[in-house]
């Protein structure tokens, strides 16, 4: 950055509140989490990890848990070939329409997450698979989906054109092309991608809480139930599951591709 | 023959298989349709929120016999005009609107010098640091940061208690309008930042050095170089903030406490609570209406670009 002080200073003043803006709840439910005491006070009671001990005891945390991780890898295992297939597509061929195709699949954006849930609760209840664990995999990968091909063609300005011929001419048949030269080159892509979207359906709240039955909660709903009738640290203890699982996948994602991905311009 | 085979290895004869396969399936003649089938998956996808909008549609268009609890076999626009009329979605749809206004405002005045030091910042370690406090929160969740907040603000949460400390009794910090703001701008940061940076990044450092060696001082530099350049992004992040506070739903239910409620759960409260799924329907489908109209102006104004689909394309 360039510039005298007064622009450093008042640049500062805003990014330091966003910092605490942004910080302060994960901060918090980490502080929350160690408390020794049966309420979460302040200044804290002292530090235990009992409360952590209770979620390893609590069995419907637990299994809402491996719900949530049933879901999310539903989500990623579905979206990284749609997703990867969709993007290539877009990005290597020339595809009649191709406007109106990318707007259609802009359409789990456009389309206001409390409608795509009810609609997906409408068409799933229709169906009469609402309160298994595949319709809310399969909805989470709907709405993510443009993340998947957005990071997938992202990723296409590595594909080059002369290095398939090149191969083509070797004697590669289409489908070594595909897995050898065209596949490797969007990768990285692949990888943001499947991140993403296992990530955002593990966290997936709204359109969870509309497919889900009082059976199959996952975790997000889960903590959401139970706020609403106390607070207690154990639900700080439960979230830093989720803490942890996002700090895994900020590390995951930054040694495999680099965060600096997402400042790049188009 | 045992020379051949090991000319030959397995690897090789199971890709040649493979290929003949492929070719079988889709022949060579077949080529130029080969992106429309890799497309194909993922339209039949997105066709299930295509379907559930049909749906949605035609529930909306089904009145509730509130005698018997059965929906009506013949359509009629009067779930609409009950959603019209009614004094309580107006009041709701009033505060669902303004909140986003304020929460873009607000989120945008600090997106954009956090995501200006992010792009511009020489230090590396500054830069990745800033991503991380970017991705943790929205990585996160928003029932979990929600959860923070609750811990924070409550009745005695720790501002309270802080307070309490001081001497000053305890404030309602909670379970107000500001409140579900306050959240909701916390919210939308990550994502705001996320849409400026890349835009921030396309406009060349140089051109703030020329303005400032023509004697222009950093505010002049970055109202007439900065903010004219981050236009579309300003823009595009503007909508993409707004449309998603617009339609939100747990932190208008978790920080409003039932008492603020947004459009969304005005939505949920008729499907879940009232049972009246005709008006739940018509509620969906106009607010869908208001978020499409709002991502179509985008697009008539930016090109379909904006939000990032069209990298790549050679």
């Amino acid at each position: 950055m360039i510039g005298s002080r007064s622009k450093t200073i008042v640049i500062w003043t805003f990014v330091a509140i966003a910092l605490i803006l942004l910080s302060a709840p994960t901060i918090v439910v980490l502080g929350a989490s160690f408390t020794a005491g049966n309420m979460i006070t302040f200044p804290p009671q002292g530090l235990s990890v009992k409360w952590y001990g209770a979620i390893l005891g609590a069995s419907d945390l637990r299994q809402a848990f491996i719900r949530s991780l049933i879901v999310s890898a539903i989500c990623t295992v579905v979206s990284i070939p749609v997703g990867t297939l969709a993007g290539i597509a877009l990005a290597k061929y020339k595809v009649r329409f191709e406007k109106a195709i990318q707007i259609y699949l802009l359409l789990p954006f456009t389309i206001p997450l409390i409608g795509s849930g009810i609609g997906m609760m409408l068409v799933f209840g229709n169906m009469g698979v609402l309160g298994q664990l595949w319709p809310v995999g399969i909805a989470c990968c709907v709405i993510n989906l443009p993340f998947m091909i957005w990071a997938v063609t992202a990723s296409a300005s590595n594909l080059n054109e002369d290095l398939e011929l090149a191969a083509a001419n070797c004697g590669a048949p289409p489908l070594q092309r595909f897995l050898y030269i065209t596949l490797p080159a969007v990768l990285p892509g692949v990888i943001t991608g499947s991140l993403l979207m296992f990530i955002l359906a593990l966290n997936e709240f709204l359109v969870s809480l509309l497919l889900v039955d009082a059976r199959s909660v996952t975790l997000p709903v889960q903590i959401y139930n139970s706020i609403r009738s106390i607070i207690t640290p154990d639900l700080a203890a439960i979230s830093v599951v989720f803490i942890v699982c996002a700090g895994i996948a900020i590390t995951l994602l930054d040694r495999l591709v680099g965060l600096d991905i997402f400042l790049k311009s188009k | 023959m045992r020379n051949s085979r090991v000319a030959y290895p397995l690897t090789w004869r199971v890709m040649d298989m493979l290929e003949n396969v492929c070719a079988r399936i889709w022949p060579a003649s077949l080529h130029r349709l080969l992106p429309y089938l890799m497309l194909l998956p993922a339209v039949v996808l997105v066709g299930l929120l295509v379907l559930g909008l049909f749906q949605i549609g035609d529930a909306s268009l089904r009145v509730l016999d509130t005698s018997t609890f059965l929906f009506s076999e013949d359509y009629s626009l009067e779930n609409y005009r009950q959603a019209i009329t009614s004094g309580f979605f107006a009041v709701v749809a009033s505060r669902s609107l303004m909140g986003s206004v304020i929460v873009t405002v607000i989120t945008l005045l600090f997106a954009l010098p956090y995501a200006y030091l992010m792009v511009r910042t020489h230090s590396s370690g500054l830069r990745k640091f800033l991503l991380v406090a970017l991705f943790l929160p929205f990585f996160i969740g928003q029932v979990v940061r929600a959860y923070g907040w609750l811990i924070i603000l409550g009745n005695q949460g720790m501002v309270n208690e802080a307070l309490g400390l001081v001497g000053v009794p305890p404030v309602r910090l909670l379970y107000n309008y500001p409140a579900v703001l306050f959240g909701l701008i916390q919210y939308m940061l990550p994502f705001a930042v996320l849409m400026l940076a890349p835009a921030l990044t396309a406009i060349p450092e140089e051109l703030e050095s020329a303005a400032g060696s023509l004697g222009a001082n950093w505010v002049r530099t970055f109202r007439h170089i900065v903010l004219p350049l981050a236009r579309p992004g300003l823009v595009g992040a503007g909508l993409v903030v707004m449309t998603l506070s617009l339609t939100d739903f747990a932190i208008p239910a978790i920080l409003g406490g039932g008492s603020q409620d947004f459009i969304a759960n005005a939505i949920y409260d008729q499907f879940f609570r009232t049972s009246n799924q005709g008006l739940g329907a018509a509620l969906s489908l106009m607010l869908v209406a208001v978020g499409s109209i709002m991502v179509g102006v985008v697009f008539a104004v930016f090109g379909a670009g904006t939000l990032a689909m069209t990298g790549g394309r050679k």
